[in-house]
């Protein structure tokens, strides 16, 4: 573990104007994002043979953080760095089955101390060798559209738009010492399109695979971070 | 198939329930689960003729996470094959569980405007003493939610937030169970030393 407490504070704004929109239209349409990182105590040696957990928290009412996006980033760090153990989401709520529900997961690193308390759970938490917990808190929504389209037997013609916007914030706690140890925001927005003359051609924004890309790539070189 | 489209929503809801990891308490319970338990079904007709009606089957899915939950808190769970009447005396338990669903709400995207679906039970349960005499009778709640999901039908998102339900009324559970004060008493009075599990 880091002994001195490294505040490393940078902002990397990745304006990702998409690969030549006009041929990537044939596929996908443009998508802008940003990520903002905050960490602290990288881990200097790498995380070993311990492991990662990444977890969506979904308290709030009128959303909830997708398992697929959750799911995303947890691929894109195991791709990333084949050293790192990532547990899956499912896997370790069932594993840890009541303490991570909506209604009892641990808010602040501190109510880990009072997890622990319970010798199960300890256990459990020793055998699968935890030691960064990561909650992504956000979610992608559709905002608005215009357009039309009609379709008959001879096909269909028209133009319609949408776009999306995601926006996540993740939270990296380190469980050995039940501390907060860094953010990453990011937050993405892109416009689709569906021409129509006789079939429809979805050019669709990779909204949400950019942001799990986005935060993916910081985390992962957080916890890749010793190894560089 | 045209026939087919018309009927109601019908959703038999299928999970897997985890074990509950947690110390358990030393008592043998018996537990029944009356036929409108094991074969809860919740019927919603439909509103207008842009709503379709629903089905939500959760009795197979309530006796599953039911039992693997009861099987992780206490000792021994005995499945009583007779419904335990007042006062009856029940050999071999320390006391006797009978849950209740007392109400089932249901929300789609469809009917609330916001992407996420939503299931919520209310339950009402009944613990008797081995003697008949009841020790404590209490209602919780579980709710889940689900968001809305590319190629995900109504009925998919449906049963996702009614494991989700189910589970949370078992987290709901097993961490209030102890903190009753009436089942604090009958633990003191059997002398059985009760793990706080606050999460």
């Amino acid at each position: 573990m880091n002994i001195a407490c490294v505040n490393e504070s940078s902002v990397f704004t990745m304006i990702a104007k998409a690969l030549a929109c006009a041929s990537a239209a044939l596929l996908s349409a443009c998508v802008t994002s940003t990520v903002d990182e905050m960490v602290y105590n990288k881990p200097a040696l790498g995380i070993g043979d311990a492991s990662v957990v990444i977890l969506g928290r979904r308290h709030a009412s009128d959303y909830e953080t997708e398992p697929d996006f959750v799911t995303c980033v947890g691929d894109y760090i195991a791709s990333g760095d084949k050293t790192i153990t990532v547990i899956s989401e499912l896997d370790f709520l069932n594993e840890l089955y009541p303490w991570f529900e909506p209604r009892t997961a641990p808010l602040h690193p501190a109510d880990i101390e009072r997890l622990l308390q319970q010798k199960p759970v300890a256990d459990k938490m020793a055998a699968l060798k935890v030691e960064y917990m990561i909650w992504l808190d956000g979610s992608t929504e559709r905002i608005g559209g215009s357009g039309s389209m009609a379709c008959s037997l001879g096909g269909c013609f028209g133009f319609g738009t949408w776009s999306h916007d995601a926006n996540y914030e993740a939270t990296i706690w380190d469980f050995t010492d039940k501390a907060e140890v860094g953010h990453v925001n990011t937050k993405a927005t892109g416009q689709s399109y569906m021409p129509a003359v006789i079939v429809p051609i979805p050019i669709i924004a990779p909204v949400q695979g950019t942001a799990c890309d986005g935060i993916g790539q910081q985390l992962l070189q957080f916890l890749s971070s010793g190894q560089q | 198939m045209l026939l087919a489209s018309c009927g109601p929503a019908h959703v038999v809801v299928q999970g897997n329930f985890p074990p509950p990891l947690i110390e358990p308490l030393p008592l043998t319970i018996g537990v029944w689960y009356s036929d409108a338990f094991s074969k809860h079904e919740f019927f919603d007709d439909a509103k207008s003729k842009t709503q379709s009606s629903w089905i939500v089957s959760t009795g197979v899915a309530q006796v599953q996470m039911w039992d693997a939950l009861l099987a992780g808190m206490f000792a021994h769970i005995v499945h009583l094959q007779a419904q335990p009447t007042p006062g009856q005396a029940i050999a071999g338990v320390d006391a006797v569980l009978i849950p209740h669903v007392e109400e089932l709400q249901y929300a789609i995207p469809a009917q609330t405007q916001v992407k996420v679906y939503e299931i919520w039970m209310r339950y009402r349960f009944e613990l008797q003493s081995a003697d008949g005499s009841p020790i404590a009778e209490w209602t919780m709640t579980g709710y889940g939610k689900t968001p809305t999901a590319l190629l995900q039908s109504d009925q998919e998102a449906v049963n996702l937030a009614a494991v989700i339900a189910l589970r949370d009324a078992g987290a709901n559970f097993a961490t209030n169970f102890t903190r009753l004060p009436a089942i604090q008493a009958w633990l003191q009075e059997k002398g059985v030393q009760a793990v706080a599990v606050t999460p």
